[in-house]
């Protein structure tokens, strides 16, 4: 099956490796480090854009702050015992059960404080820096673009064919997402109602094999893709299934994640599907003055957290649940300090979530620092780098040559381990043999670390290596008996950056990255 | 360049009139056929300045309903400040297409486009600052290139959108330096070596920062000042002199205060390459996407000569382009696909429709047509960067970035909607003049002729004989011919009753229904 080509496999003599040598065989490190299963043609990704600047800070609470956060925004702040716990540190908005109750079920990450450098506070330049997952003003094709790009360059010339009969990616709504655009397509297809399929009126037209008859051949091309693709989507909308009632049908969102259930349980090979939510440019009466837990904003909250939960309900129900992730984003967050009408203006970094039964659940990164004053127009910083997000995305869930990852954006990439406990859940239930990575958590790490893999039944030596390849310390060296183990690492004297652990055996070599905070 | 020496016919009239405005009627294709490619371009290449825009929202706080508010203060209060600027960001775009449904048979519209999407400008939140930048546009549309790059580089506009309001001697900013090199001038090469463009460096581009610093802008959204300005602030300018690189034969751009940035644009302008590189710029907009190794040796060299001769005066060189024979060849007619705009206000102006309502409905229209124009890819007032529209400058799709399944369904969707229902907005109804459209062609009566008229109005070159078989099908409903005459006769002995001009506009819809979704309505 030529899917499988859709996992571009660069040779791996051709990489540069991130690190220099340092007494250890380099070669068996990288093939190690870059060694890639091939069992992602079936997973699909979800992404939900909270258009209009999402107010992190009344949405994720950092709990062990609340006394700042009175300070800064006492007209807009809920009551501290309305604060749903995740953690003891950590909280959600009252209106967010459902994703309270998918954090309990080990199926929701919270990813703290995400954003860029430099931050831009203008809703469509943060937008396109999202969506092309570049700071670059020239460029013009999105992140999900450019990795299929890398493997359809000719796209849509020929598509879509045999091979590929469905689209790549489905933006639910009447525009495609900028995220998916290509240097010549866009490998997204607009459906707003995957059950009417309109189709448009297509006049053969002849090529004269000139510039004329070339772009009549062009435009009579992708009206028939149009009306090909729509055919699809509807076939497989009528032929899939959907489970849940947990689904509101005055929720919008609700009603487009069904459709997306549907169209998945229907046998679309579709990858990605990309939902928007707007209204969260809450400068002013973001809350009821008179209740602080009601309001456009918690509205805005609750029906994402419960469209959410009834899809994650769905695919359980659907036996979906290990092809399915997915991640919320939003331009930007708000300023730390509210506003004198009940509102907050343009900030900085925010949290996202991240979700599915194979998101490593838990909160990555540390709570934002609230400060005890009031500093006019402050944003919550940047700590997690939001294109880091998309390549670890990219590596973990479709698992993507780290190589052409690289080449997809422009920073040194930081890569998160997100998905950690999947890979091996799919591998085991397709009874693939692919050797069980090995993985560690939390990461990024204050101090406390641990780190799980399987052990052939060897001497194992571990170090902590840095970027440069030279070993910061070695931290294990003993037998350990074949199977899974799971290792327990104070890392609090080690200085924040990214580093590998490198798991040393008579066999083989193995590094796992992390980030110290 | 050789001159056109060939036959001035229907054809050759229709192709210079379709890529020069947004949409010529039959009659005048046939007048410039009758006047002749010299006199045409006569009446093409002149300046065509609109009146100003006026008020129609309520939401203008300022001035009256129907006055001009382009040299209006602001309220102060920050409620009614945005709501004003809402209203005034209204008004410019409805006034950006009425200018387009109103331009006449002029080219100035179709040159202030190619300038807006020259420079990528962003709306920087002041309507006022954001119509003289486009004043500019039309001032200088077909005047000096040189001249316009060294008043845009002052305008309020640019120096808000790329950061130069903020580029001083103590923190210079590279943004509008970099463009200026990489985008409005001399263009990016291939990189020779780390920080070498071929034809700049970063040297280069560090010294156009120092160059432009000390200019503010004043006035934004100002209570008081009734426009935005831009000053030049000795003590915020670099006043050591600049180095420039070995492209520039390392000359030195010495302190020269307010009048500097002059001395920076001539001496880039003294560069041959800058004027190629706004020539290969003009080709790409007019005549075709693919600059081969001969139309780069021959059409480019040949227009930057032009250029350079006339002292980058644009007219000569569009002159010379729309006269000759390589413009009028048949390999690059119909090659460009059509912008949105180019979509939309050809089914309008090409049947001399225009929205003529009352002054609030007449611009909700046109705001709705900006919308539709913005849902199928091109906001005029907002390009989606500074490098403009992706269909001018990126390879290999350049023009076919206009066409997606989104984009498509939306151009299919006007269609439909330009043939069906027409437009009601405040319970007033727009719909092209199809009567008049009609009665305009050569020989109405016949179905034939009908459809050979529309084909040359709304085709870039002759369609099959199938095609224009099954839109003549559609004229007579599949009768015989003499049945379309017999009725159009019918409508003419009694041209206001709706029983006999109702078929007739029926029909016509009906042509221009199929006719605006076949993929041939959609090149030119």
């Amino acid at each position: 099956m030529k899917r499988r080509s859709f996992l571009k496999k660069s040779a791996w003599a051709s990489l540069s490796l991130p690190f220099v040598q340092n007494g250890f065989s380099m070669q068996a490190v990288a093939k190690e480090l870059f060694s890639v299963p091939k069992s992602a043609e079936d997973k699909v990704l979800v992404l939900i854009r909270m258009n209009g600047g999402n107010d992190g800070l009344n949405m994720v609470f950092p709990r062990d702050q609340y006394a700042e956060l009175l300070v800064q925004r006492a007209n807009i702040l809920v009551p501290e015992s309305s604060i749903l716990a995740l953690t003891p540190e950590v909280g959600l908005h009252p209106k967010m059960t459902g994703l309270q109750n998918l954090y309990n079920q080990g199926k929701l990450s919270v990813l703290q404080n995400v954003g860029y450098p430099e931050p831009n506070r203008s809703h469509f330049r943060s937008m396109d820096i999202w969506t092309t997952g570049s700071l670059d003003v020239n460029q013009t094709s999105g992140w999900l673009g450019r990795y299929f790009d890398a493997n359809h360059p000719n796209f849509p010339d020929a598509y879509p064919n045999v091979d590929y009969p469905d689209p790549f990616a489905i933006s639910i709504g009447s525009e495609v997402s900028a995220t998916c655009q290509g240097l010549v397509g866009n490998f997204s297809h607009a459906v707003n109602d995957p059950f009417s399929s309109s189709v448009l009126p297509l006049t053969p037209v002849v090529n004269d094999g000139t510039y004329y008859g070339s772009q009549i051949e062009y435009i009579s091309t992708l009206i028939n893709q149009t009306n090909e693709y729509g055919q699809q989507i509807n076939s497989a909308a009528v032929a899939g299934n959907s489970l849940s009632n947990l689904y509101d049908p005055l929720n919008p969102l609700a009603v487009q994640l069904k459709y997306v259930a549907q169209m998945i349980s229907g046998g679309l090979k579709t990858k990605v599907y990309i939902l928007n939510v707007g209204g969260f440019d809450t400068h002013d009466a973001q809350v009821d003055q008179t209740n602080l837990t009601e309001g456009t904003h918690p509205d805005l909250l609750k029906r994402v957290s419960d469209a959410i939960n009834a899809f994650q309900q769905d695919l359980q129900l659907l036996g979906l649940e290990q092809r399915v992730a997915g991640m919320t984003f939003s331009e930007f967050g708000r300023q730390i300090a509210s506003n004198g009408s009940f509102g907050t203006d343009h900030g900085d970094a925010a949290p996202l979530f991240l979700f599915g039964s194979c998101i490593s659940s838990g909160i990555v990164g540390p709570n934002p620092q609230i400060p005890n004053q009031v500093n006019n127009q402050a944003g919550v910083p940047m700590q997690i780098d939001f294109r880091d997000v998309y390549a670890s995305l990219l590596k973990d869930w479709f698992e993507v040559d780290p190589t052409l990852i690289q080449s997809l954006f422009e920073q040194n990439i930081q890569y998160l381990d997100l998905l950690q406990g999947c890979t091996n859940a799919v591998e085991n239930q397709m009874g693939v043999g692919v050797q069980r990575k090995a993985i560690a958590y939390p990461n990024p790490s204050l101090g406390a670390q641990q780190l799980q893999f399987w052990s052939a039944g060897a001497h194992y030596e571990i170090f902590i290596v840095n970027q440069q390849g030279k070993v910061e310390a070695k931290i294990f060296d003993a037998y350990l008996n074949a199977g899974q183990q799971i290792l327990s690492f104070n890392l609090q004297k080690l200085n924040a950056g990214s580093y590998y652990y490198l798991l040393k055996s008579a066999e083989k070599q193995e590094l796992v990255a992390f980030q110290k905070l | 360049m050789n001159p056109y020496s060939g036959p001035w016919t229907a054809a050759t009239a229709a192709h210079l009139l379709r890529r020069t405005t947004y949409g010529a009627s039959f009659a005048a294709i046939q007048n410039s056929v009758n006047i002749g490619l010299s006199a045409t371009l006569s009446q093409l290449l002149t300046t065509n300045i609109p009146a100003e825009p006026l008020a129609h929202d309520p939401g203008e706080q300022i001035v009256s309903m129907g006055q001009s508010w382009v040299n209006a203060v602001y309220p102060s209060n920050v409620n009614d400040n945005q709501l004003t600027e809402a209203a005034r960001k209204k008004s410019l775009g409805a006034w950006l297409l009425q200018n387009i449904n109103a331009e006449q048979l002029n080219i100035s519209q179709k040159m202030i486009f190619f300038w807006q999407n020259h420079f990528g400008l962003s709306p920087s939140g002041d309507s006022r600052a954001m119509y003289q930048f486009i004043h500019l546009l039309q001032q200088n549309a077909l005047g000096n290139m040189k001249t316009m790059i060294q008043m845009v580089a002052t305008d309020p506009c640019m120096l808000m959108f790329l950061n130069g309001s903020t580029n001083t001697v103590y923190s210079p900013n590279e943004n509008f330096g970099r463009e200026l090199l990489e985008l409005f001038t001399i263009g990016k090469g291939p990189q020779l070596s780390v920080g070498d463009y071929s034809n700049y460096t970063e040297q280069d581009v560090a010294a156009a920062a120092k160059v432009f610093t000390g200019f503010k802008v004043f006035g934004f959204r100002s209570a008081t000042a009734t426009q935005m300005t831009s000053q030049f602030m000795p003590n915020l300018h670099d006043n050591t002199s600049k180095s420039l690189s070995y492209h520039f034969n390392n000359q030195t751009i010495a302190a020269n205060g307010a009048q500097e940035h002059l001395d920076f644009i001539n001496v880039i302008f003294n560069q041959p390459e800058t004027a190629k590189y706004l020539c290969r710029k003009l080709y790409r907009y007019f005549v075709n996407y693919d600059i081969t190794p001969v139309v780069e040796s021959t059409i480019i060299q040949d227009m930057a000569q032009t250029l350079l001769v006339n002292n980058f005066e644009i007219l000569p060189v569009l002159q010379e382009l729309f006269g000759s024979e390589h413009f009028y060849d048949i390999s690059v007619r119909g090659a460009i696909i059509k912008t949105p705009l180019e979509t939309i206000f050809n089914m309008l102006n090409c049947s001399s429709s225009v929205v003529n309502f009352d002054l609030q409905t007449t611009a909700q229209m046109y705001l709705y047509m900006y919308s539709f124009a913005d849902q199928m890819g091109q906001e005029y007032g907002a390009p989606p960067s500074v490098a403009g529209w992706t269909a001018y400058y990126q390879a290999p799709a350049y023009y076919k970035l206009w066409i997606n399944s989104t984009y498509l369904k939306k151009r299919f969707d006007m269609a439909l909607l330009m043939t069906t229902n027409g437009l009601t907005i405040n319970a007033q109804n727009f719909s092209l003049n199809f009567l008049g459209f009609l009665n305009g062609l050569s020989n109405p009566e016949s179905a034939p002729q009908v459809i050979d008229d529309i084909s040359l109005v709304y085709f870039p070159k002759d369609i099959d004989p199938a095609d224009k078989l099954y839109l003549k099908n559609l004229l007579t409903g599949g009768l015989p011919d003499f049945e379309w005459t017999l009725q159009y006769n019918e409508y003419l002995a009694d041209p206001t009753n709706p029983v006999f001009y109702n078929p007739v506009v029926s029909k016509v819809k009906a042509v221009l229904n199929t006719l605006f979704r076949m993929p041939q309505y959609h090149v030119c």
